[in-house]
Formats: C-alpha cells, structure tokens, sequence
C-alpha cells in the first residue's frame, strides 16, 4: 500500500510538470492552430539555459536560473515564430506545411543541442533534498516546490485568462481569428505575447522537468512530448482546463500504473490513454466547439 | 575507398526506395505519416528475425529466428510492415484529420522506439539485432569487403524493379484519385470514392516500401538497433522527398542523391573532430532541417516537380479547338 | 458525340419521386439549423428550393449529400432508404452535388478533375493496375473522349491541361457542373450554380441546366435568382426557419401569404418586375 502512496505523490509530481508544459502548448495552439512539434525541444533548451546558468556559467540558485532561464525562452519563441513560423503559416494556407517546418525546426534545435553541449547526461547544481510528509504521500522539498510552482501558474494563468484584457483578447482569438481582428484586437502583439508565455512555459516545464528526473539530456524534453499530447487529447484539445485536467489524469496514471508494471513502460500507458481516448471520446474530456 | 563509394550507392537506392513509399503516402495522398520510420524499422526487424536462426546459444533475445532464406525473408519483412500498417490505420485513419494524425503518429514513433528499446524479448532491446546473414555471401564466397559492391547492386535492381511498379500506380487512375484525396477529400467523397478506404491502400503500399527499404538495410550492415531510427529520421525521409519533388517518382531518386548521399553519408569522409565526438553527424543533421526549410519555402515544388499530365497522353484522338457558343438561348418554359 | 450524348446512360423510367424526405433535424450547439424539413422531389423536373437566407438550404444540400448526418429523419432515393448513409455511397446511387462555393481539385488538370467523375474506374484497383493494364488503358481512353467532349459542350476544351486551381471564377463554376455531369447523375443537387456569376454566364448555365432535365436528370437546385427560379423550374420548394413552408409552382406560392411574409417583399417584387 506504502508503494501505492508513493506512486500517488510522484503522479503529482509527474502531473505538475505535465500540467505546465500542457498550458504552454494550449495557449500556442488555440491562437496559431497548429501544434508545435519542437515543443519537447523548447523544453529541453529551457532545461539547459537552467543548466547553464545553475551549473557551467553562473552557479545561480536553480530556481533563480529556472526563472530567467524560462524567460529567455519565452523571447527565443518570439523570435522562432518572427522569423520561421509565423511567415511559413502566413504564405501555406493548408497548415500541413507549418507543421513539416516545426518537425524540421525540432530536428534543428535537437541536434544544435547535441552540437554543443553533447549528448552526455547532465545535472543541475541542487542541496541534497530533505523529505516531507503530507498524509500518506511522501514528497522531497524539491517535489513539494515543482508542485507549487504548478499551481501558482496555473492560477495564474487561469486569472489572466478570465479577468485581465490580455487574456479576454487571447480567447477572442482562440475562438474566431477574423472576428477577433474586425472587433479591434491586436492580433499581432497577442500572438507575440501567446508565443512568449507559451515559450516560457515551455521553459519551467523542462527546468523542472530535469529538476524531478534528476538529469537533463538534449532529447528529455522530446522523448517526453507524446505525454503532454495525450494530456492535450484527453482533455480536449483547445480547452486549457481540459488540459490540466489531462495532465493530472496522465500524471497520475502513469505513475501508479509504475507500481503495478515494469517501470520502464509508464510513460507509454499515456499513449495508451491517448488511442482509447481517440476510439472512445475524441473530443476528449471537454471539447471545445467549433474544434472537431 | 571503392567500398565507401558502394556504400554510398546503397543509401541511395534503399532511400529511393523508402522515398516512393512516403511519397504514395505524403506526396500522392497527402498522409502526414510522422510515424514512417517506425515502419521502416518494423521492416528492418521482422526481415532480421526472418533471416536469424533460432536465437538460442546466439547471446541476443528475440522473437521467431526462421532462418528464412532471402528474398523471401525481405519479402515478408515487407508484409509484416504492411499488417502493422494494417492495424494502425484502423485505429487512427478513419477518425483523424490531418493535424491530429500527425499528432497520434509521432507519438506512436516515440512510443514504438521506446517500447523496442526497452522489451529485450522482442527485438533484442537496446542492442539490436546483429550478425544477421548476407544474402547470397556463402554462396559466392563474398567476404563482408566484396559483399558492399554486390549488395549495393541487388539494391539498385530492387529499387528500379519497384520504381517501374510504383509508376505504374501513380499514372493509374487510383493515383489521380489518392491525388483528388489530397486536395479535397470532401469533393472526392461527394463523387463516390471511398475516401478511407483509399487513405488505406496508400498506406499499405507505402508501408510495403518502408518494410523493403527497412529489410535491405538490415541485410547490408548485418545488424540494425534503435540508435538507427531515431523519430526525428522520419523528417530525413520526409527531407528526401520535399527536396527531390513530392509527387514525382524520379524527384524521390534526386532527393534521395542530394539528401541521402551527399548531405548525410558523404560527411562521414570528413575526419571526427577531437574532443567532439559526433559533431560533424549532429551538425548534418540540424543542415538537412535547414535545407527543407530554405527549400519549402524558395521552391516548395522540389527539385523534380510533379509531372503535368496532359489530356494527349490518354491517346484520345485529335480535335481542333471549339469556341464555346455563348449564344445559346435559354429556352422558353413551357 | 456517341448517340446517347454525353451522360453515356439510358433514359430509364423514374418513379414519382426521385428524391423524398421526411422529418430531417439537425442542430449546431443547440441551434436547429433544420427543423422538420419534408418534400418529394418530382422525378426528371427541374425544382427549385428557396428560402430566406439562413432558412438552412446548404445544411439540407449537405445531409441530402451526405456531407453531414441528420440528428432525426429519413431520407429516400427512389425506393432505397438512404437516410446518414456517408456520402461516397449515396454518391454511388447516382446522386451528385455542386458546392455554393465552387470546390476544384487545385492541382489536378481541368481533365483530370472530370476523370474522378465517372463511376467504373477498373483502375482504382491496386490489382487492376499490376495485372490489367490495358483494360485500364482503354477505359481511360473511353473515358477521356467523354470528358473532352463535356468539356467542349461547357466551353473549357483549350483549358483541359490547364491546372484547376488557375481558372477564373466563373470557370470554376462551370466545372463543378461539368465534373457532376461526368458522373452521369440520376438526381443533381445544385447549391446556388448562379451565385456571383455574371448575367450572360447565367443563360448560359440555365440552358445546360434545362439541357440535363431533357436527358432524364432530376435536379433539386438551391437558388436566390427567383428571375432565374421562374424561367426554368416546374417545381418550387420553399424552406423557412429550417422547416418546409410551403411547396407548388411560383405562379401559386407569390399568392401565398406566409412565403410572402418570410421573404418580406422579395417576391412581391420579382412578381413585380414581370
């Protein structure tokens, strides 16, 4: 039973770090409407700017180096979509295209990674983690503040979305770009910010991804993105609430499945999830109108 | 030296072989298969345990070890490809739009790799299938040098062998109806074709290509492990048949040159960089992701592009040209 | 041209009612696009269905198609029920539509846009192709002096090699009629043929139009032109609010109070006009 609770706190954990990288690909997606293949890789180079300024440059505190690390990302992303993606959907109408360049931009940021920081595992500078207990879970204090860090975004997020312009303009968008740009919206500064918070998402979810796992190698962030789809797809794809409650699903389940099967195949349960959700409920959890 | 440049040659072929299918499946359709080097791969390891024997007292695990002789161990590689093929298009063919297929596919790229690495049982896990017989090598007393020239050949000939028949597919009607598919499945639906029963023979042909293209690599290195198709592979193949001209079959043998041969296989003459090992792999591979890019966007067409196919090659008999009558009277209603 | 001209199919004898439904709904979120829509439609005739816009005309074209399902109601061609049946099926019964805007396959030939039409193709076949080349050969050839000679009929024979997607508006148009009349149709839905076409195109697809009825094709056509509703239909079908309002000939509908009252005026002034 202990092993049970165990995996219940790594399934938060897990679920955390799911829930992050969930919202960043979200965001992106409802404003542009086509998914970002190099995602994983924008998560891995934000775990390795961490890295960089927490273990080889600087030796910033690690959460001092997640948070600039992140953002430096987030202006990274920005720059990707000025300069690659955003004119590659402006001249394809049939978005297919921009999806073959995301793959290609994956491939460029993978092997750009493994170019100069090598294909060897590294390690974040962090103290020791001391353990604590919250009923029956056990979590080490590293665990507890990658569980925090979720929930303060997601709340804030969820703030920005419901109660400031910004995010009001954002789901105007999310819903029905030409509209969006006849009322008076900005379009083009929104998707500038979208991309920034989706790159700076992106960020924090490979920084605490490396933080969870213990190590960072270039290829952590994309041999995890299949996971983040399946949270995406079971919750629905387009609703931000469908994809933190996918993420905390997924999370969960892989981990407790962990308990019950051979370790090295949890992740793959969430592609399981994934093709039931798919034959059972495509919509997913809460579908989103106007998205089938 | 002579072996390098044979080496070379067998790329070539196999990849000319590999692009076709995913043309029939991308080029010709319009199937986003993220997922295509998975197939090649599944090809590559069923040919293996075909042509292994019995794994016991080998030192590797996996499954089956016929010991079939070749071709009929590439050809069933070939079709075991083509029942995986099967089994995922059921699942995810019918349901799936474009984007969202793309999504599911990748993922089963990630999942299948995942999955092959670490079930030992299967296909030997991390360490791949090794030592697997060279066609014909005892037969014509070929040591594992004089084995490159003649297999880069049997590849050659395979390729064109397959290159007449995948001609013939995309100058048939069921090409032009895979091409109507492509660009609007709505319309070619509302004029009677079976929309996903024809995204599904597409994908069985290419999936074939991918399992032969697979088997003839296994086949000429003797051993074929995860390190070898890596998900990102995928837009390599996808790299070969963008550059070369999506929709024409003598594209995919010029993309399958510039790309293969001289982008990804020709660097390997350049020495390893000390200190930095890989270097010079992983920089290739970051300028094939460049290379699309820069093509998609200068010359989205390719280098070869897709043939126009005029109305004089049905052998339909001359006419002269008929100006429409633009005087034609509405008739009175009775 | 071959004797029975260029729907290559005999004239049969229709029942009554070609095309029949009943009680069709279908909402969006909640919205009734369609709401109780129910008619025959004549065999052979030329029928018109109108409505004011939003009265969901192009939702009926698309369940009638198949495009879409229906949430209730049953559909009939001929004696065979065909109600959700998907679209390439009800295709395959001989029914063929036109999209209001017209959908071309872009990067096929204007040829090869009508050689997806008709519906034997021995060559759609994998085995066909590796074992029966010249049977496909020569119904290829078959086919393509058919298409040569329906493009010829609609004025687009100099752009048979031309790329779809490169004609002009009103050519697009007038190959998607060309490509539903490759497909020798027993029954033609037309959703709005003259939409944003110039007057003196307009005739012209009005006598192609009428040309089809006199060979045998029952056409059920979508359209706000009520001057080109009353030139050349027998039958008018009038659709309000997603249900049917009211059906008969023009002549009898201007006199009823309630179509008059949905269009509010604009049949008053077409009847005006003559």
């Amino acid at each position: 039973m202990q092993l049970f609770w165990l995996s219940v706190g790594f399934g938060f954990v897990t679920a955390s770090v799911l829930a992050i990288a969930a919202v960043g690909l979200s965001l992106q997606f409802g404003i542009t409407n086509y998914v970002n293949f190099a995602y994983g890789d924008f998560m891995a180079l934000g775990g390795f700017f961490a890295y960089v300024l927490n273990n080889q440059v600087f030796h910033l505190n690690i959460w001092i180096a997640l948070v600039v690390g992140s953002l430096g990302i987030g202006v990274f992303a920005v720059l990707v979509n000025r300069l690659i993606l955003g004119p590659f959907a402006r001249r394809f109408s049939t978005s297919h295209y921009v999806l073959i360049v995301t793959f290609g931009l994956s491939l460029i940021m993978l092997n750009a990674a493994y170019s100069i920081w090598g294909a060897q595992v590294r390690f974040y500078n962090m103290p020791i983690p001391t353990a604590f207990t919250v009923g029956p879970l056990r979590f080490t204090k590293n665990q507890l503040i990658v569980i925090a860090i979720a929930i303060t975004l997601m709340l804030a997020v969820h703030t920005m979305l419901r109660a400031t312009r910004l995010g009001k303009s954002m789901r105007a968008m999310a819903d029905n770009t030409t509209l969006a740009m006849t009322s008076g919206i900005d379009t083009k500064r929104i998707t500038t910010i979208t991309w920034f918070l989706s790159g700076t998402l992106a960020g924090v979810a490979g920084t605490v991804l490396g933080i969870s796992e213990g190590n960072l190698t270039p290829a952590s962030g994309e041999l995890f993105l299949f996971v983040i789809f399946a949270a995406v797809i079971l919750g629905g794809i387009g609703s931000i609430y469908g994809a933190i409650g996918g993420a905390i699903l997924i999370g969960l389940a892989t981990e407790i499945s962990a308990a019950f099967i051979n370790p090295a195949y949890k992740l793959d349960i969430a592609f399981v999830i994934l093709i039931l959700t798919l034959l059972v409920r495509p919509s997913g959890l809460i579908a989103r109108p106007g998205t089938t | 030296m002579v072996y390098y440049v044979f080496t070379l040659v067998f790329f070539c072929f196999d990849y000319f072989i590999l692009a076709m299918g995913l043309n029939i499946q991308y080029g010709e359709t319009g199937i986003l298969n993220f997922a295509y080097i998975g197939f090649v791969a599944i090809g590559a390891y069923f040919t293996g345990v075909f042509s292994l024997h019995n794994p016991a007292g080998t030192g590797q695990h996996y499954i089956l070890g016929l010991g079939l002789p070749f071709p009929l161990n590439l050809l069933l590689g070939g079709l075991a490809t083509m029942v995986f093929a099967l089994i995922v298009a059921l699942i995810t063919l019918r349901r799936l739009r474009t984007d969202y297929l793309a999504i599911v596919l990748i993922s089963l790229s990630l999942v299948l790799y995942d999955f092959c690495n670490n079930f030992v049982s299967l296909f030997n896990g991390a360490d791949g299938l090794y030592n697997v017989p060279e066609p014909f090598a005892k037969a014509l007393g070929l040591d594992v040098n004089s084995f490159i020239p003649f297999f880069a050949c049997v590849t050659a000939v395979i390729s064109l062998l397959m290159w007449f028949v995948m001609s013939r597919v995309t100058r048939a009607p069921i090409g032009r109806t895979f091409r109507a598919i492509r660009d609007d499945e709505v319309v070619a639906a509302a004029l009677g074709k079976n929309v996903f029963g024809m995204r599904l023979k597409s994908m069985l042909i290419g999936s074939f290509y991918a399992g032969i293209g697979g088997g003839l690599l296994i086949q000429f290195g003797g051993s074929f492990n995860p390190t070898a198709w890596l998900p990102g592979e995928t837009f390599v193949v996808f790299a070969v048949v963008i550059v070369g001209g999506a929709g024409n079959n003598i594209g995919m043998f010029v993309g399958a040159l510039l790309v293969e041969t001289l982008l990804i296989h020709l660097p390997a003459f350049l020495p390893e960089i000390p200190g930095h090992p890989g270097l010079i792999e992983y920089f290739d591979n970051a300028v094939v992701g460049v290379v699309l890019m820069v093509m998609l966007w200068v010359r989205p067409q390719g280098v070869v592009p897709a043939r126009l196919r005029r109305a004089a090659s049905f052998g339909v008999s001359p006419r002269s040209d008929v100006e429409p009558d633009l005087n034609l009277a509405v008739p009175a209603h009775e | 041209m071959s004797e029975t001209g260029v729907l290559e199919r005999e004239r049969r004898t229709a029942p009554a009612a070609a095309l029949r439904c009943e009680g069709i709904t279908k909402a969006f979120q909640g919205v009734h696009a369609v709401n109780g829509a129910a008619f025959d439609v004549p065999a052979e005739q030329i029928t018109a269905l109108i409505g004011p816009n939003g009265a969901g005309k192009t939702t009926l074209v698309n369940i009638l198609s198949g495009a879409m399902t229906s949430d209730s109601g049953r559909e009939f061609i001929g004696e065979t029920e065909v109600t959700n049946w998907p679209s390439y099926k009800i295709a395959r019964l001989g029914l063929f539509r036109t999209f209001q805007l017209s959908r071309e396959l872009g990067r096929l030939t204007v040829l090869e846009n009508l050689l997806v039409a008709p519906a034997e193709q021995a060559g759609d076949s994998l085995v066909n192709v590796l074992f029966r080349p010249a049977l496909i050969r020569r119904q290829e050839r078959a086919h393509a002096e058919r298409a040569l000679d329906v493009l010829d009929v609609y004025g687009l024979y100099r752009h048979r090699d031309t790329l779809a997607r490169e004609l002009s508006g009103g050519q697009k148009k007038l190959l998607e009629i060309a490509r539903a009349v490759m497909a020798s149709p027993t029954i033609l839905l037309l959703d709005e043929p003259m939409a944003g076409v110039n007057p003196a195109l307009i005739d012209l697809i009005g006598g192609y139009i009428v040309d089809l009825k006199e060979r045998g094709v029952t056409v059920l056509m979508v359209e706000h032109n009520l001057n080109v509703v009353e030139q050349i239909c027998d039958y008018v079908i009038v659709l309000a609010e997603g249900r049917t309002l009211a059906t008969g000939r023009l002549s009898e509908l201007r006199e009823n109070t309630e179509v008059v009252k949905a269009y509010l005026g604009e049949v008053i002034d077409a009847g005006a006009a003559h």
